[in-house]
Parts: C-alpha cells; structure tokens; sequence
C-alpha cells in the first residue's frame, strides 16, 4: 500500500496541464459560460478533444487493439481531474471516455468496434444516454420504450427522458424492451437523426439545455447496431452504470471550486480572521479528500484488473457528501456567486454549484447506491 | 498508488495476526472494569518487536500505522498508537512506554495515564516530557473505553525534559494521525459489529437489516469509516501535516453519526456489558475530542491548506 505518484503519471498529468495551457481557447471562460450542454462548448469541444486525440492523451488508457496507449486507468482519472475543474472542455465527450467507450470495447462485434470507436479515439463524436423514462429512473428495469424485430430492423417506440446532450447527440445508446421479462432488454445503437426521432428540450435548475425528452415514433434500427445480445441488455448496462459511477471526479471539481471560493474571500477579507468560515472549508476539503481516496480505490482495482465492485457505490456515495457541502459552504458563506451574473465573473463557482446539484439523483439516484453497498457489500438481507 | 498491501506489509500483519487472535477475547474483568488494559497484548506485542518498528529502518510510519490500525480491530486497548506515530517524532530512541498525550489541563483526567511512564505536554509554547510516577496517579472513572487517570500532584514541571518548541507542531501532526488511525478503525468495527447483529436479529418478521433505514444508515457508516481509515493512513505514509489535520478532522466529524447509528440499532443489548459495541464507540468518543475536535481540526485544515 502506498499513496503516491509514480514519475510517469506525474509527467502524464503535467502534460495534460500544458496541453489545456495551450490549447484552451482565449474565450474559453465566455464559451464555458454558456454550460457544458451548449451548442457552444460542444463545438469548442470537438477541437479541443481532437487535439487531445491528435496528442494521444483522450484514449491513452484505452488497450492499443482498441486504438487506446495501453496506458493505465489512473491516466484516465489524470485526465478527469484536469479537465473538470477547468469546465470539462472535452464537452459531453467525457461519457465516450468513461462509460461507452468501455462498455462498447467489452459488448461490442468486431465489426461495430471498427465503427464507432475512431470517432471516440478522434474525440468527434458526441452520444447521449437514452435510459431513464418517466416511470423508470431508478427502477430502469421497469422501462417500457419497445423494441419489435421486423426483418433485419428493430422498431422503436417509446419515450426517454432527461437525456443529457440529447439535441448535440449525433449516436444514442438506447435501452428497449425487447420481451415480456423485466430484464428483457435489449440495446440498439440509434442514430440522433434517424426518422421518428423528436427531440424536445426542457429547462431545469442545472444548466440550460441540458435536458430532454427524445420521443421514439416507429423508429427503425438495423439489426447490425444492436449492442450484444437481444434480451441480454442488462449485463452491458450494469457494466457501464459501474463505469459511470465514478466516471466525473467531483471531488476535483469540488476541491478546485473551494480553493477559489477561498481566494475570493480572502480576496475580501472575510476568510483569514474567522475560525467559523475556516471550520467549514476544513470541512468541505476533508469530504473532497476521502472522496478521492474512496474513488482512487476503485481505479487501483481496476489497474489490477480485478472485476468490478460495489466500491463504486460506496465512491459514488462519497462524492454526494463532498457537493453537499461544498454547496452548503457556498450558499452560506457566498451566496452572491450563485447569482446569474457572479460577482466579479467568477462563473466557476456558480457552475460547480449548478452542474453538481443532481449529483445525488443522475447516474442513480444516492438511495440505490446505498441499496447496492448495504445489500451486496455489507451482505444485509434484502427488504420484504 | 497501490491499495493492496505489499509483501513486506502483507508480512508485518501476518506475523501480528497470531498475537492479535490470542488476544481476540476480551476477558469478563475487562468487561466489567472502566480501567481495563490488556497488559498481556502490551507484552505480547513489545515482545514479538511491534512497538518498536518505528525505529526499524525498512518500516516506515505507514507500517506503524498499518500496525496500529490491526490492534484497533481489537475490544481490548494497548497504548501502541502514541508509541508507534507520535513518539518516535518527538522524544530520542529508546523511550520509556506507553507514552500518554496529556490533552487539555493537567489535572484532567488523562487517557492511559495510569500506565504510562511518560507524558507529553504542551505548556507554554514548549513540549514537555515528563515522567510519570505511578504513586503520583489514581484512576478516574470515565465513560470512556480507554482506562483514565489523573495525577494526585501536579508534577513538577522544571523537572520535566523540555523537548523544544520545535516539536509542537510535530506532536500536533502525529497525534492526529495517531487519533484518526485509531478512530477509523473503532469506527469500521462499531460498524461490522452493527452489521453482524442487525443480520441476526429478527422483529416484525424478518431481519432488523432488511430494513432500508438501517440499511442505508449502515452503508452511510460503513462508507464514512472506509474514508476515515484510507485518509488515517495517507496521512501516515505523506507525513503531510495537512492530510494529518485533514484525517483528524473527516473521523472526527463523523463520530458522532457513526456513534448513534450502530446504538441506536443495537437497542438495549447495545448498552449492556453482554455486548462489545460500546468498546468502539465509547473510543471513538474518547478520541472525538482530541487534538481541537472536529472545529478545531477542521479549522488547521484550513489553515494549513489555503496558507498561501
Ligand atoms: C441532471 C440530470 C441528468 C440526467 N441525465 C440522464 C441521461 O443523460 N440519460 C438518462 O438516461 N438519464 C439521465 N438522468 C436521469 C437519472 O438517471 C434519473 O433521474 C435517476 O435515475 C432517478 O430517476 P427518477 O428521476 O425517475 O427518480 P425516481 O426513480 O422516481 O426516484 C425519486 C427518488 O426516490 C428515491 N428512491 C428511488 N428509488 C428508491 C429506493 N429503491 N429506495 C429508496 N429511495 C428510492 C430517491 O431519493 C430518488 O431520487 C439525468 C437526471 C438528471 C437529474
């Protein structure tokens, strides 16, 4: 056991810190303004993730057959700790990273590997998750979005909600039901633009444009783009949820986000002379550093390839203590910077605050993590 | 990074695992008493070399915590975490033990002072090694699951070794790692205990732990441990005052949740003598207090991290 750096992953992230030097467009606070779901970070996006393809650091811990540098996991979380706190300039690409891209290398025929993964390795091409319906969130075996083979096509009907990026999407990874069994589900690969697709945006508390509806009207889907086996959906989704679940390192965000609340009460003088506001960023920064260490394990797990486990919950868990309070420090201590025009510009604060209020419910919902972690880890008895 | 331990770890434990499973049994005196130290585990452990690997060149503190965390998982106490972490940093090889950490006044009942033969005392911008004589203390009835003692006399201080005021803050750190190791793991046991007890015990039909509330309540707990024991040890390995204020701070906070959860679904056989629980959380409170508490903790996290 140990808890340090090794050289390499030390020059990896001082790489990855100058390439953001360099290759961050001067406008970048004006365009991350507009929040990760905008047609404008999404466009900046595409040029910044393809220089970091262009460098080979948007993949490098992806395996060399897949197109990847057959770099280490912790590359990856390298990679995440960097881009977050700076706004995530890889826009919504950052899913492609962290849970498609794996569920697509492990599930996917050789012949739709060679399909969709350059896109992801050239950082080009943004997918949207289309699970959750209005009456299957957490219960997302309850989904009634059909699926009909006809032929050498499934037809789609049905309705997806809250789908992040869904007007940006050019891909979709779409779960069906496929028959009359709770876990008959079956994933197809859909095209954002096929016939049948309407997609209607919806305001929200987090950012603008970032949830949808997208309403499946007999939409129809080649056989060729089913993801894995028909029926046999829900083992590539359970595997890309473990994925997703500590795919955002929050606790950077969060950690990042404290230093500048700091410095911008110091800035005012409001910070060195009181142990009250001191205690409370004590606080927050312990809650961001077990975070980290709880969701570094996961990573060391899976850089000794061991298979994947509920630590994921226990990290996920822990990443909602650390944005609640965080977000409790800012709305106590500083609530001005949640106003729609922060003071002094200071647009990182708000966004930290408004992009990481749902992080308790996306991805699963805190409750089902629990669940996850008191059933399968700490071995309790399911509920009557 | 590397969570799994290395040979050389994996061997330390190894070799403690026979002693500490000797000693797994916490006698029926040690139930009753509110003094009880195993001296026996003490023996066995100085004999078998443990409380000396802080002087062992290829053990570094993250050994000793790891060592310290081990012996945490026990309902006996030993004073082993002062003399592996703290000590070692402030008083020269060689030093008498069980070392006690004198916290707040003097004349306070004191954690482990009734078998300590030094105590550590900041007084006056100055760390103070005084001697402890065993007919200078009686013991003091306490709540707490670690046996406390009081001085009869206050000691005379100008016989005291003056240690430097160089060295406050270096006890300050230690200390706080020393608490969290022990913290982490009271806490990690109160749990499992919780969670062993709740899988047995049947009301309304079924398993007290298939009940959501204490379900999630326990995954909460569990996870607040897991945090508490990786920073404990980070901070042992980094030697990084900031992960030591840190660590302090995220096993203190969480005390009293941890504390009441694990009570609280016990119910009364969680108070009673039959049951270990309150070996842990009675530590945990003992330990809740120290060094600052969770606000004064919380607060040189701050200090020490956003110096600049
Ligand atoms: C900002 C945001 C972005 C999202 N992006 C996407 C996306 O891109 N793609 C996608 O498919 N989905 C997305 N979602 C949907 C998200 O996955 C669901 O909101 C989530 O799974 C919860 O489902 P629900 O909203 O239907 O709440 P429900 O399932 O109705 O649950 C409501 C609440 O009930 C409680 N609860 C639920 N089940 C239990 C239980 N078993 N025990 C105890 N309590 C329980 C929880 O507190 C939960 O928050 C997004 C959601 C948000 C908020």
């Amino acid at each position: 056991m140990e808890f340090g750096w090794p050289e390499a992953q030390r020059k990896y992230r001082e790489r990855v810190r100058s390439i953001i030097d360099r290759d961050l467009p001067e406008d970048w606070p004006e365009i991350h303004r507009h929040g990760l779901a905008s047609p404008e970070q999404a466009k900046a996006g595409r040029v910044f993730a393809g220089k970091l393809a262009k460098e080979g650091l948007l993949v490098q811990h992806w395996p060399k057959e897949f197109g990847g540098g057959d770099g280490e996991p912790w590359e990856h979380f390298i990679l995440g700790e960097e881009m977050w706190p700076r706004g995530e300039p890889r826009g919504p690409q950052y899913m492609n990273v962290n849970w498609l891209g794996p569920a697509l290398m492990k599930y996917a025929s050789a012949e739709q590997r060679e399909r969709f993964l350059p896109p992801i390795i050239a950082g080009d091409v943004i997918w949207c998750q289309l699970f959750s319906e209005p009456s299957a969130g957490s219960d997302l075996a309850a989904m009634q979005t059909k699926s009909v083979r006809v032929g050498e096509e499934y037809v789609v009907n049905g309705m997806k909600v809250w789908t992040s990026y869904a007007r940006l999407a050019e891909w979709g990874f779409l779960l069906t039901r496929s028959g009359p069994a709770r876990r008959d589900i079956t994933i197809l690969l859909v095209d954002m633009k096929s016939p049948g697709i309407t997609i209607r945006p919806f305001p929200g508390i987090v950012e603008d444009g970032h949830l949808h509806e997208v309403y499946f009207d007999n939409v129809r889907v080649h056989v060729e783009n089913r993801l894995f086996e028909e029926n046999r959906g829900w083992e590539p989704v359970t595997y890309a949820l473990n994925y997703e679940r500590v795919g955002v390192q929050r606790y950077q965000i969060i950690h990042d986000a404290m230093h500048q609340a700091v410095k911008e009460l110091k800035r005012r003088g409001t910070f060195d002379n009181d142990p009250l506001v001191q205690r409370d960023a004590g606080i927050v920064l312990a809650k961001c550093e077990a975070s980290r260490l709880i969701s570094y394990e996961v990573v060391d797990q899976r850089a000794r390839n061991l298979p994947p486990s509920e630590d994921a919950s226990v990290a996920r868990m822990s990443a909602k203590e650390c944005i609640m309070a965080f977000n409790d420090f800012v709305s106590t201590w500083m609530p001005e910077v949640l106003s729609e025009e922060p003071i002094g510009g200071d647009w990182q604060l708000s966004w930290a605050h408004s992009f990481t209020i749902a992080s308790a419910i996306a991805a699963g919902a805190y409750e089902i993590q629990c669940d996850i972690v008191a059933t399968r880890q700490l071995g309790l008895p399911r509920g009557a | 990074m590397n969570f799994a331990l290395s040979s050389d770890q994996q061997a330390l434990l190894d070799g403690l695992a026979p002693i500490l499973a000797r000693h797994q049994e916490m006698p029926r005196e040690g139930r009753l008493s509110r003094h009880y130290y195993d001296h026996g585990l003490d023996q066995a452990l100085a004999d078998g070399g443990f409380l000396d690997i802080a002087s062992v060149e290829e053990f570094s503190p993250l050994e000793a915590a790891l060592v310290v965390d081990a012996i945490g998982t026990l309902p006996s106490v030993v004073e082993a975490a002062t003399t592996l972490l703290v000590a070692p940093k402030v008083l020269p090889s060689g030093f008498p033990r069980p070392v006690t950490l004198i916290s707040g006044p003097l004349h306070f009942p004191q954690r482990y002072l009734p078998v300590a033969k030094i105590a550590l005392y900041q007084f006056e911008g100055d760390l103070l090694a005084i001697e402890v004589d065993p007919d200078n203390v009686e013991l003091a009835d306490s709540i707490f699951a670690y046996p406390y003692g009081r001085f009869r006399q206050l000691p005379d201080l100008d016989k005291a070794t003056r240690l430097g005021p160089d060295k406050i803050p270096i006890l300050q750190q230690w200390w706080r790692v020393a608490l969290a190791v022990e913290a982490g793991r009271a806490m990690e046991q109160a749990v499992n205990f919780t969670v062993d007890y709740v899988r047995e015990r049947h009301l309304f039909g079924r398993a007290l732990g298939s009940f959501q509330t204490v379900q999630h309540r326990l995954a909460e707990g569990h996870q607040y441990a897991r945090g508490a024991r990786y920073l404990a040890l980070r901070a042992a390995w980094s030697s990084d005052p900031v992960d030591a204020a840190t660590a302090a701070t995220y096993a203190q906070i969480h005390i009293d949740q941890t504390r009441f959860d694990t009570h609280q679904f016990n119910g009364g056989m969680g108070i009673s003598n039959e049951h270990l629980l309150h070996f842990w959380t009675y530590r945990m409170r003992a330990l809740e207090s120290e060094m600052g508490g969770p606000g004064g903790n919380a607060v040189a996290v701050s200090r020490l991290a956003f110096a600049a």
